[in-house]
């Protein structure tokens, strides 16, 4: 089986998928970022960042509810049989997926220090987002043409809320994609700085995972 | 002279449940490592931990066929929900809801590393998502009769 060298400290001096990780006598395992490592183990931003998520399921559980408790009790149209566009709704969707896979390579290339392609894919991750966004604004832009407006109905409140909170989320997430893609070009963001890119992410993550439930709930779903 | 000591190393394993290993210490503290290709994980893969991981990222083509796997289940989905009317619509709902589901965990496991990090972050979700679907399908059960 082949092995590699560790560090003096014991930390193993270059990880691959599937490395074990010594662990000390109290069950902690030796991070390459000890200066993020807390007294619980954790990294404080990290966790403050899942408990965000998990809270923000609750949010988003809210308004998906919202949606599927007011979806057929519209008095008057339009209704979604009357304006939903799945194909193009589908590539929008394969886009912000698309954009997850963008994400996840830009934090491989910052951890290798390989700052060239982070910025690229980070650049790749927010222009995806931007086109999803881009493609909710038109679907709006349509929506209200054909007469559904956020008073028109139950149905145009509860859709035009949920969808325009992701799609805000979307708009979050990219000034934050940016301000890290500026980060970098100014050299102020660093292999060592792995953990911000890693963070970001997650929430990049879960705003693709929402959408996940968002398109099969709201538009796939046989009415 | 003292003998060499053992150290106990912990991987994650995709089940979740963390796996303890002996490895003889040794002057470099040397680790193991998977069988295959290693000269391309070694100059592909992520090269260090982040805090609260207990084993490395996978590598990007690994990233690469998550996505692949992701783009395939979307399309099925966009072909199953064109199939209303042509099967049960029972049938339908419980295929995409089980897609949806695939894909969820897909993306939390895989690219929000939940496999890789420590526990804790995956129970704080897993309780987050529950809570969530347990709260509103009750919400959902008890005011459907009353908005109707």
């Amino acid at each position: 089986m082949a092995t590699v060298d560790t560090t003096p400290d014991g930390a193993p001096a270059r990880l691959t998928p599937g490395d074990v990780v010594p662990v000390d006598s109290g069950g902690q395992a030796e991070l390459a970022h000890g200066a993020h490592e807390q007294p619980t183990g954790l990294a404080n931003a990290k966790l403050a960042m899942w408990l965000f998520l998990a809270s923000d399921c609750l949010f988003f559980g809210a308004f998906i509810t919202a949606y599927l408790l007011y979806r057929d009790r519209s008095v008057s149209g339009p209704t979604p049989q009357d304006l939903f566009n799945i194909p193009f709704t589908s590539v929008t969707s394969f886009i912000l997926l698309m954009s997850s896979l963008a994400m996840v390579l830009a934090l491989a290339a910052v951890q290798r220090g390989d700052y060239r392609r982070f910025r690229i894919w980070i650049l790749a991750t927010a222009l995806f987002g931007a086109t999803f966004v881009g493609g909710q604004i038109y679907e709006f832009t349509e929506f209200t043409r054909k007469g559904l407006n956020l008073d028109t109905n139950l149905f145009g409140s509860s859709f035009y809320v949920l969808t325009g909170l992701h799609g805000t989320h979307v708009i979050i997430g990219i000034v934050w994609l940016m301000s890290l893609w500026g980060m970098s070009m100014q050299g102020r963001l660093t292999q060592g700085d792995s953990e911000r890119v890693e963070i970001a992410g997650l929430y990049w993550h879960f705003v693709d995972i929402v959408w996940i439930v968002i398109f099969t709930v709201i538009y796939l779903l046989p009415k | 002279m003292s003998e060499p000591t053992e150290t106990t190393t912990e991987t994650a394993t995709e089940q979740g449940a963390g796996v303890l290993t002996q490895t003889p210490a040794s002057g470099t503290g040397a680790v193991d490592l998977p069988q295959g290709d290693i000269e391309y994980r070694l100059h592909h893969a992520a090269p260090s931990l982040l805090p609260g991981e207990v084993i490395a990222h996978p590598d990007p083509i690994q990233y690469v066929i998550v996505a692949v796997v992701l783009s395939v289940i979307t399309g099925i989905e966009i072909a199953t929900s064109y199939l209303d009317g042509d099967i049960p619509t029972g049938l339908i709902v419980t295929l995409l809801l089980v897609m949806m589901v695939v894909k969820f965990v897909l993306v939390a496991s895989w690219f929000m590393h939940l496999r890789t990090d420590r526990h804790v972050f995956r129970r704080f979700f897993i309780l987050g998502t529950t809570a969530a679907v347990v709260l509103y399908a009750i919400v959902l059960a008890a005011l459907h009769g009353i908005v109707s």
